[in-house]
């Protein structure tokens, strides 16, 4: 047996006299805090599994893209969708993610009375929400951005001269960001906004999603039924449409479905407008809200 | 030394509903009590000071600053809310750490101090618990918790012994001394509950429908009177037949005989009436006033 030197050590309390990094490193604190919860780092396993299965969801159709390019190779070139065609493919998962994910950063505090402690603290309710909007932003572009990486390598690696398909195709880089970085910015500011207004995480959810079908539904009915006298503006409420119709105008692709037609009839400022308005109405929602939250 | 809040003619009117109404008063070093009914303005004041909301006119200072407009000031302010505001999925250390971020700390200090403060509120042990398995007790030590974990040179808590059991209340007055003596922290308590400011503060100011009633030292406001109470355990008629042949005008409740505007002379009649009377003396001392004194004499 070996015996040592017991040491008491003095556990009272002690002043703090450590830096105080002020109004900057509270922006930041709440804006890693809102990476976290939305990924649901420190909270229980069940807090991780949605974000984890919809992040798979996004990747998923690009690793199966990849997998057959690898091992079909040129045979099935013709099938593989290219860099204007993936955004399109996970569009719905990014709409789901949204209105699933968005309510998680800002129903939590208000439900839990959490806001004046954060007020309290030197942060002003424009901070807050700023740093809880750029924390959702970036996840949702990292998602957006995920699949298209894991894509483009497939189509780089799996093609015959990589240096080749990599001159050929050095426009759809900016192309990628830009898009991606557009429909991060769509789908971050609208399930925001409605989060804004409810304590409930499931209305809010629900809302966004029966929303952007509603209007989907009902924009390509309007359009299909002939002589109804609709004008193609209607295709603009087609909240899903708008994010389509704004990468292939930067793609140059052709539009397809009767509210995507419409909108390839108008000229192209018309989605352009559309997109600031769909994204710039629920950004005064959510800046209004917070500005006069009463605590 | 500057006040660490001043209320100068602070009045606060939602709508037509007057919350405070031109209000002035210091709040020095210490602790002191913001004491009321409920519906007083007390929560109204604290938000003003904390800047959570402006005031209809005159002005509320922290610090020597308007905390609407600094935000700085509110890095060196803690606040403890009166309702629950944990949340409930995240672990005590997680939310004080996080806490101590968003008061301006480092994530390696503000991970130290969380730890600190925890063992000091006497959660230590607890710290990786969900909140929402915590006791009231236990949320109410959290709370007191995530508003000093900064380490501010004041705090402000409101309502700290709702909801407690007799045992968390002490225990959360307890702590409530100790951040102010052993901690160096000033606080400044709200509460309706005039037990809680009489052992634990220092100055007490009264709020009544929104206006300063009373502002004062406790000492000075619970201060001895000329009172004097006299208890005796037998012979009670004997002795106070002693007494009123003495000259002694004393009041009797059927418990404890009561002398008014008492002097020296009083306590010479006392003795000799009890060596006559052949009764015990159990109890001989000045009476003092409570707070309570306070609300009776407080205009309606």
């Amino acid at each position: 047996m070996t015996t040592g030197e017991a040491q008491v050590y003095d556990l009272r309390y002690q002043r703090y006299s450590g830096p105080r990094e002020g109004r900057g490193r509270s922006r930041r604190a709440v804006f890693e805090n809102g990476v976290r919860a939305v990924l649901g780092v420190g909270r229980g396993g069940r807090a991780k599994i949605l974000p984890a299965l919809l992040f798979i969801s996004a990747m998923t159709p690009a690793l199966v893209f990849v997998v057959i390019l690898s091992l079909a190779g040129d045979a099935a070139s013709g099938f593989i969708p290219d860099a204007g065609d993936y955004y399109n493919i996970v569009r719905i998962v990014l709409i789901l993610f949204a209105a699933i994910m968005a309510p998680e950063l800002l129903i939590p505090d208000r439900r839990e009375n959490l806001l004046p402690l954060y007020f309290v603290r030197p942060l002003t309710p424009v901070d807050y929400l700023t740093m809880r909007f750029l924390a959702f932003f970036v996840i949702t572009l990292a998602l957006v951005y995920s699949g298209q990486i894991v894509l483009q390598a497939g189509l780089i690696l799996t093609s015959d001269a990589p240096l080749d398909y990599l001159r050929d195709n050095w426009a759809d880089g900016p192309r990628i960001l830009l898009v991606g970085a557009a429909i991060a910015l769509f789908a971050s500011v609208a399930p925001l906004a409605v989060a804004a207004f409810t304590t409930r995480r499931a209305y809010a959810a629900v809302f966004v999603i029966a929303a952007w079908m509603l209007l989907s539904i009902a924009a390509d009915t309007a359009l299909v039924i002939e002589n109804s006298g609709v004008p193609d503006q209607v295709a603009l409420i087609h909240a899903g449409q708008i994010t389509e119709s704004i990468n292939d105008l930067v793609f140059d692709r052709t539009m397809e479905g009767p509210s995507g037609e419409a909108i390839a009839r108008l000229h192209a400022a018309w989605p352009v407008a559309a997109y600031v308005l769909w994204t710039g109405i629920p950004a005064l929602l959510l800046w209004s809200r917070y500005r006069r939250l009463r605590l | 030394m500057p006040p660490l809040l001043e209320a100068r003619s602070l009045t606060k009117r939602y709508g037509g509903v007057v919350a405070l109404d031109d209000v002035t008063f210091d709040v020095q070093e210490g602790v002191t009590g913001l004491l009321g009914p409920n519906g007083a303005g007390k929560s109204t004041a604290m938000k003003l000071f904390l800047g959570l909301i402006r005031p209809t006119s005159g002005a509320a200072s922290i610090l020597g600053e308007e905390p609407y407009r600094s935000i700085d000031v509110r890095s060196r302010i803690g606040y403890m809310p009166e309702n629950e505001s944990l949340p409930k999925s995240v672990a005590a250390s997680e939310f004080l750490m996080h806490m101590a971020q968003v008061s301006g700390l480092p994530p390696a200090h503000a991970r130290t101090r969380a730890a600190d403060v925890l063992r000091h509120v006497g959660l230590h042990e607890e710290r990786y618990r969900p909140m929402g398995e915590y006791s009231t007790g236990m949320k109410q030590r959290v709370k007191l918790a995530q508003a000093i974990v900064h380490d501010p040179v004041l705090v402000l808590l409101d309502e700290p012994t709702a909801g407690l059991d007799p045992e968390g209340r002490q225990e959360m007055l307890r702590l409530i001394r100790r951040t102010a003596g052993a901690f160096g922290i000033s606080v400044m308590l709200s509460t309706h509950l005039m037990g809680d400011v009489e052992r634990t503060a220092d100055a007490v100011i009264v709020l009544e429908s929104g206006v300063l009633s009373h502002q004062d030292a406790v000492a000075k406001l619970t201060e001895e009177t000329e009172t004097l109470l006299v208890e005796v355990a037998d012979r009670r008629e004997e002795f106070a037949a002693a007494l009123a042949a003495k000259g002694a005008q004393a009041q009797d409740d059927g418990q404890t005989f009561m002398l008014e505007n008492a002097g020296e002379d009083d306590y010479d009649r006392i003795r000799d009436a009890a060596v006559e009377s052949g009764a015990r003396i159990r109890r001989l001392s000045p009476e003092r006033r409570a707070l309570t004194d306070i609300f009776r004499s407080a205009p309606q």
